[in-house]
């Protein structure tokens, strides 16, 4: 139902967005995966009709959205990756004003914020100005406030960031359960895997402005299928001994931390005989050993060399 | 539309400080100021004004009648025994006496003291300033003042007024004598030859800033409009603070995301300042008036007028409001935007005349001042104070209006598209 062709946003010649294509089924749970400044953001903004893209088109049902943005913004909610709330008034007070500009009012108004705040479980503290509450309490205020018009389509720009993991919970329930119960199409932006991974049917990671990879999650992890990761806990380092490890035949990457080892292998490789040989000729113990099924940080770190959160 | 005032108003009510700051504050300086400068200007009640008028007199009052009757009987208009009828009643009549009685009534005497001199004496005084000025009945003024109230005619011979320099003391002499010299000058003659002796000259009201027809105003009525107008000012400075807020806040793209029409933003927060605007003043004047009885005995016509200008005065923070929030939003440093608002109202304030009288300013200050709509209402409320005149409303009420649209315009024209903020 919603689609970017190739939407493009440039600030001051510097790309921000490139090319990005993405599209939302009815009903679909989505993901947008990426780390910071990778133009998540940019493309909500756009999606959104706060930015004007620099080109490509955005179309909702096949009919472009940029200069005809009536109809996006009636079906859409947006929650902002910052707090976008009146700190000063009350959380009914807030969800009134933004109620009020969305054209309700009177019972529908009401009975729609009753809704919302039941939804994000804040019912009994609405009467409180929003400066009072918690982190958490405010972020779900946040996307109480998108849900006022019962949107379509709910867009969440990193709606979990710096809170407790109570209210991280509570709010990825509440997506899944819009999603799931109400059949609101779910656009789902993150920098961590694992909530992605929890909670979408498929995901785009984006990185430096550009969409990367695409796919349900299976067709990501597919992107690894050739490969093995093995995490090794050892006694200790030495440099010589990451070196021949990395000239060991079959082996792709090899990260270090610590006394930690993660190396990455072309799968069936079997490195182990040769690893414990090795070990044993540099006086290093293994202490631990354990082959992995990859994930999407690992499909990440495949595709740019680097992890998601440094 | 209505959400967003309320919003607005809430959001102002919120804020316990703003509060205090616009209604307390403007009342609590009034009051001090008030107290302080009584203090300073009048240790007792009334006025200290004390004027030093020398009276110089050169009419020769010997045979008053008989240089009237032949004055009738030379210009033919009468023969001689109706002259010698209307030279003895003059006789009874004595101008220059009244002028004296005048002078020393109880009305004047409480702050002009009359000194007879001789001329050279008297100038020489008013030189050395120890009198504030002379007054000159010249030869022949009697009779002159006698034969023009007869025959209806000006008298060609009038009182003469001198003084030295021009200082504050004197010219509030001047203006006091000037007021009535005129009248003076004709008033007498009719009054005497209709055989009363009693004058009915339009006495000056003891009063230091006006004289004339009107009420004078008291530094209470001064300092309770100048801090009502420029905390009011304020507001338009609050406003725009709280919309830098808001943008901080990122309330303002939640807005944009919808499809109400971004504009009703900015008409809400007209909205808002003029009601917020219009309820100060309305509160700070009628507190200030019940507090320390500013405005004593005044009708209800004279309250209207005040509100006609609060209204339209309010009208013009609203526009200046809206120039800010647009500005607001465009601008990329909010804390700079709201340091060049407080510096434009400032600027405002100080040459409207709200931090101190605008008169001891350099003349070209005080004609700009009267072009900042604060100091136009200002002084527009002062001659309403002491004169009641609607048609001294019009003008002013045209340009407050006219500072409204101005603002307006260029409100609406800055304010920045979808996309632009
Ligand atoms: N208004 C703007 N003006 C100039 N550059 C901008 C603007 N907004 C974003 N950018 C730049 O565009 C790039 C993408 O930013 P964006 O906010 O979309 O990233 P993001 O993926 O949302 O990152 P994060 O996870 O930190 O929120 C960044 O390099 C950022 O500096
Ligand atoms: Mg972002």
């Amino acid at each position: 139902m919603l689609e970017t062709i190739h939407l493009s946003k440039s600030f001051k010649g510097k790309k921000a967005v490139q090319d990005v294509n993405l599209y939302l089924d009815n009903g679909e749970s989505v993901g947008l995966l990426g780390p910071n400044g990778a133009g998540k953001s940019t493309t909500i903004s756009m999606i959104s009709t706060l930015l004007k893209p620099t080109s490509g088109e955005i179309k909702l049902n096949g009919i472009n959205t940029v200069n005809k943005p009536g109809e996006i913004r009636k079906i859409l909610g947006v929650v902002p990756q910052e707090l976008a709330l009146y700190q000063e008034l009350s959380a009914y007070e807030n969800l009134k004003f933004f109620g009020s500009i969305y054209k309700m009012k009177g019972k529908e108004l009401e009975k729609s914020i009753q809704h919302a705040l039941e939804i994000v479980g804040l019912k009994d503290r609405q009467k409180d100005l929003v400066k009072t509450f918690s982190g958490g309490m405010k972020r779900r205020i946040n996307i109480a406030a998108a849900l006022l018009h019962q949107p379509q389509i709910l867009i969440l720009d990193e709606p979990t960031v710096g809170i407790d993991p109570q209210s991280r919970n509570h709010i990825l329930e509440t997506v899944r359960l819009l999603n799931e119960t109400e059949g609101t199409t779910v656009l789902y932006t993150s920098h961590y895997m694992e909530e992605v991974e929890q909670l979408c049917d498929r995901v785009y990671i984006m990185d430096d402005s550009e969409v990367i990879a695409a796919g349900s999650k299976a067709e990501l992890l597919s992107i690894l299928s050739s490969e093995d990761t093995i995490k090794l806990e050892l006694s200790k380092i030495n440099e010589d001994f990451v070196e021949k490890l990395k000239s060991m035949e079959g082996v792709r990457k090899v990260e270090s931390a610590n006394s930690q080892l993660k190396i990455i292998a072309k799968k069936g490789s079997n490195l182990i005989s040769e690893l414990v040989h090795l070990a044993d000729r540099y006086q290093i113990q293994l202490l631990h050993y354990q082959t992995e099924t990859p994930s999407l940080e690992d499909v990440f770190l495949h595709l740019t060399g680097r992890t998601l959160r440094d | 539309m209505g959400s967003f005032i309320k919003k607005d108003l809430l959001l102002f009510l919120r804020d316990r400080k703003e509060i205090i700051i616009t209604l307390a504050l403007p009342i609590l300086i009034i009051a001090v100021l008030n107290f302080a400068f009584a203090g300073l200007l009048d240790n007792d009640e009334e006025t200290t004004l004390d004027l030093q008028l020398a009276l110089v007199n050169q009419d020769d009052d010997e045979n008053i009648a008989e240089q009237l009757e032949d004055k009738l009987v030379a210009e033919g208009s009468v023969d001689e025994a109706e002259a010698a009828m209307i030279a003895e009643r003059a006789s009874y009549s004595d101008p220059v006496q009244a002028l004296f009685d005048f002078l020393e009534s109880e009305d004047l005497q409480e702050w002009i003291t009359v000194h007879e001199l001789d001329e050279v004496t008297a100038a020489e005084k008013v030189e050395q300033g120890e009198i504030d000025g002379m007054l000159v009945i010249p030869n022949g003024f009697t009779v002159e003042s006698l034969y023009a109230g007869f025959t209806g005619k000006a008298p060609n011979v009038s009182l003469a007024y001198k003084m030295e320099e021009e200082t504050t003391n004197n010219g509030t002499l001047y203006d006091i004598i000037h007021g009535f010299i005129d009248n003076l000058n004709y008033q007498f003659a009719i009054q005497q030859i209709g055989g009363s002796n009693e004058t009915e000259i339009v006495q000056p009201q003891g009063g230091v800033e006006q004289l004339g027809e009107g009420e004078t105003f008291t530094l209470a009525q001064y300092f309770t409009l100048a801090m009502g107008i420029l905390f009011a000012l304020f507001l338009a400075i609050t406003v725009a603070a709280k919309t830098g807020e808001e943008i901080r806040q990122k309330v303002f793209n939640r807005i944009l995301v919808t499809n109400s029409h971004p504009m009703l933003f900015l008409i809400g927060k007209m909205v808002s300042t003029f009601i917020l605007a219009s309820l100060q003043m309305t509160v700070v004047f009628i507190l200030a008036h019940f507090i320390l009885d500013v405005f004593p005995g005044r009708s209800v016509d004279f309250w209207l007028g005040v509100g006609v200008i609060i209204s339209l005065f309010s009208l013009g923070v609203a526009g200046l409001s809206a120039v800010f929030t647009s500005i607001s939003l465009r601008m990329k440093d909010i804390d700079a935007a709201n340091g060049v608002f407080s510096a434009v109202v400032m600027v405002l304030g100080v040459l409207g005349g709200n931090f101190v009288p605008i008169y001891v300013f350099p003349d070209w200050m005080q004609k700009l001042g009267e072009w900042t709509p604060n100091g136009l209402s200002l002084s527009v409320l002062m001659e309403w104070i002491q004169y009641e005149e609607t048609s001294s409303l019009m003008m002013p009420s045209l340009m407050l209006i006219g500072f409204f649209i101005l603002c307006l315009v260029i409100g609406l024209a800055m304010y920045p598209r979808r996309g632009e903020a």
